[in-house]
């Protein structure tokens, strides 16, 4: 009979949910939200991803570089909001994730514009992460000869630039025979 | 030194070959194989040790042989309450033996300790090293259509050129359950399928008239290959979060043990506050675990009323868990070196005030449940797990408390921050699954006690370690945790490349289920599933199926045979006729 009167006053313990919106906690741990406007494609959420729910790579043209993400593998740990630089991907407070018959529609990508080499003219990186770099130069305080001399650094691509240091090195080297 | 005593008192019987200490309290003796049996018993039955976990593991890569590691904590034996050893001599004592790869064979330890069998039968499944003499040496891991002579956890077992097939599906061999003597006994199948929580399992319950005389069970249907899967392809990073899917419920305490295994075997310092946060972590899982227990408890003896009152005293928890993990379930919160979520001032007040109201309310619906005489008549006398065989086979957690024995690992290995708090033991006489639940409500009680205390006396500073320790290849060490089931030991050997070498898990129930089978003895079959859920896991339907067809008023009964010719066969329908 106890329980019966505890029934009684304590009244109803269920939530109206399905038919009014449920709130959740402040940190609340919800699927990951991505912003493409933010994101610059480091690749950094890529890396982190214990479950590899988030992958990072280029199309099969390989001129593109294309972010997915599949809900179905998360965990929801936030190591991706976390190590995002640009805080384009951040948990938010969804956690409705189920989805009817297709399990495509589980997953989410974005194709990003890549840069060109300006020495081989071969794609190696995003726009993007090249202009958030160029932005950052600025923002250090160097002269514009400086920046200008970094710009041209970070528009190589690591095949090109491994070439090139090469080559300084062995014009040093020669230099040095000739005396 | 610590564990010294011991090591004197084995010396006048054993050659230890070498000893081996890290971190301080665990000791590693290494002994000859013929030894082995006899270095174990008196370890566990004159000494007072209680086993562990058993470690089998594929070092033929290091120095060509397979090599076991028995560990045992010392406690004391605990059958009276001066039976116990004081604090400082309580260690770890590891037995480790080499076992040459051109003769995989040891003398099995089940003869002299009971508790060591399924570790035993494990070790053949995972690494088919035999133990001479085991007493039951059924296959207990791999499936039955599993290839002969593939062993998963050998290092060279996943070169796919060696790889056999599996039987084919109608070649399959049937497992043999252990069928007592004697005549007029009837099988009830109970499982394969879980209805409630945790793994499926199959269970033979042997039965005169509706009396259980004895009990088999086949388990293991869900090996997803963890440690397997940890050795190949992760990193530490990524294994915290893969040793939380361990369990469901009490994937917090996993994950800190594996972690904390990691940290110990290179002596790692977790900042204080650290330690704290992982301490109510555990402890509201212990929370949620319990009432889930104390719920189902209930209603498998149908109370239904007291079972959906304490699932709602247990959303309090969820929301706690919230406040400080982000989830309604502790995930994803424990990296090695720290934690990755820190707890503020508003976080603090609004767990104590939670924390108040769990505590009002759950003694309110105990104290009703408690004056519900059917219910308490049905928890009463069943069950019973006698105390000499919860010692013969090492059983953990509140199983092993509500059979008097006062066995806890947060009071026997303290770890983390329980140092600084105090708390009791608890633990009750009896046995039955009455003294199990009351252990249970009376543990909630110490549980909201101790996070009241780490709020209390919480350490300021960081939460995480600075990233300065190097990982040692072949360093090894054992993490001990007290998840609400009983303890967790995990117990990992640090490998090149920032990886891990060899990754042991025992949950556990792993040490309670096999005594599960003296506990059904002499109990009805309708008591069945209150035992198998008062040890914590569940209960499932019959594994038998009658078709009625109303029209025809005829019935039929389909045993598992029949439906598993008809399942691989296709032919001739079990149900044509009706």
């Amino acid at each position: 009979m106890k329980l019966l009167d505890m029934t009684r006053k304590y009244g109803n313990a269920t939530y109206e949910y399905p038919f009014a919106p449920y709130d959740v906690a402040d940190g609340f741990r919800g699927k990951p939200e991505y912003d493409y406007d933010k994101c610059i494609g480091c690749t950094a959420c890529g890396v982190a991803c214990p479950s590899n729910a988030i992958n990072v790579e280029l199309n099969e043209a390989k001129d593109k570089l294309v972010w997915k993400f599949d809900c179905g593998r998360c965990i929801y740990c936030g190591r991706c909001d976390e190590v995002c630089p640009t805080n384009a991907v951040m948990l938010g407070s969804n956690f409705e994730t189920a989805v009817r018959f297709n399990k495509e529609d589980l997953t989410e990508s974005a194709e990003l514009e890549l840069e060109c080499c300006q020495n081989c003219g071969k794609k190696f990186t995003t726009k993007r992460l090249i202009a958030y770099c160029i932005e950052n130069f600025k923002k250090v305080g160097w002269s514009e000869s400086v920046i200008q001399e970094k710009t041209k650094y970070i528009k190589t691509c690591p095949v090109c630039k491994k070439a090139d240091s090469v080559e300084l090195v062995s014009k040093h080297f020669s230099k040095g025979v000739k005396k | 030194m610590k564990g010294d005593i011991f090591i004197n008192k084995l010396k006048e019987k054993i050659t230890i070959k070498d000893i081996y200490r890290m971190p301080e309290e665990q000791i590693t003796i290494t002994v000859d194989r013929s030894d082995l049996p006899e270095t174990v018993r008196m370890l566990y039955y004159d000494m007072g040790g209680w086993l562990v976990t058993m470690i089998p593991n594929d070092e033929r890569p290091l120095n060509g042989n397979f090599v076991l590691y028995y560990t045992l904590s010392m406690e004391g034996g605990k059958m009276s309450p001066d039976d116990e050893l004081p604090a400082e001599d309580k260690c770890w004592m590891t037995v480790k033996v080499y076992i040459p790869a051109n003769d995989p064979t040891y003398p099995s330890v089940t003869r002299l300790v009971p508790a060591a069998v399924w570790y035993e039968r494990e070790a053949y499944d995972m690494l088919g090293v035999v133990a001479e003499g085991l007493p039951d040496p059924r296959r207990l891991v791999v499936s039955d259509d599993w290839p002969d002579g593939l062993y998963p956890m050998r290092k060279d077992s996943m070169e796919y050129n060696f790889r056999p097939d599996p039987y084919a599906h109608e070649d399959e061999p049937d497992y043999k359950f252990n069928h007592p003597e004697g005549g007029g006994l009837v099988d009830v199948p109970l499982g394969p399928l879980h209805i409630t929580s945790d793994e499926p399992g199959h269970f033979r319950l042997y039965c005169e008239g509706d009396q259980i005389i004895d009990a088999d069970y086949r388990l293991f249907y869900q090996h997803r290959g963890m440690e397997k899967l940890a050795e190949n392809r992760m990193n530490y990073d990524q294994m915290g979060y893969l040793a939380e899917r361990v369990c469901g419920i009490c994937g917090y305490a996993h994950a800190t043990a594996c972690i904390e295994a990691a940290e110990r075997a290179v002596d790692m310092e977790v900042p204080r506050r650290a330690q704290a946060l992982r301490i109510i972590n555990q402890e509201i899982e212990r929370l949620h675990s319990h009432m889930l227990n104390i719920g189902l408890a209930c209603e498998v003896t149908g109370n239904i009323n007291a079972f959906m009152h304490i699932f709602r005293i247990r959303e309090f928890s969820m929301e706690l868990a919230q406040l400080i993990s982000g989830g309604r379930k502790t995930y994803g919160n424990v990296v090695v070196g720290g934690m990755r979520r820190d707890i503020n001032g508003k976080g603090i007040k609004r767990g104590l005030e939670l924390l108040e109201t769990m505590e009002t309310q759950l003694r309110e619906v105990w104290d009703a449940v408690m004056d519900d005489e059917s219910q308490v008549d049905r928890w009463k006398g069943v069950g019973i797990l006698d105390k000499q065989v919860a010692r013969d086979f090492s059983a953990v957690g509140p199983n092993v408390r509500g059979s008097g024995i006062k066995r806890d690992t947060r009071y026997d290995h303290p770890y983390d921050f329980h140092d600084e708090i105090d708390f009791e033991v608890c633990y009750e006489e009896g046995g039955d699954v009455f003294a199990r639940e009351t252990v249970r409500y009376r543990e909630l009680l110490q549980s909201i006690s101790i996070i009241r205390q780490c709020f209390e006396l919480m350490p300021t500073g960081d939460i995480v370690a600075p990233q300065n320790k190097i990982i040692v290849p072949q360093a090894y060490a054992l993490a001990n945790n007290e998840a609400p089931r009983g303890e967790n030991i995990h117990w990992i050997m640090h490998g090149g490349a920032q990886k891990v070498y060899r990754w042991r898990c025992r949950a556990a129930t792993y040490n309670n289920w096999p005594s599960l089978r003296f506990q059904f003895r002499n109990n009805t079959i309708a008591d069945a599933a209150l035992i198998v859920c008062s040890m914590d896991p569940c209960y499932s339907c019959t594994d038998r199926v009658t078709v009625v067809d109303v029209k025809s008023k005829k019935s039929k009964i389909l045993t598992h045979s029949d439906l598993k010719r008809y399942s691989q066969t296709l032919k001739n329908s079990p149900l044509r006729g009706m």
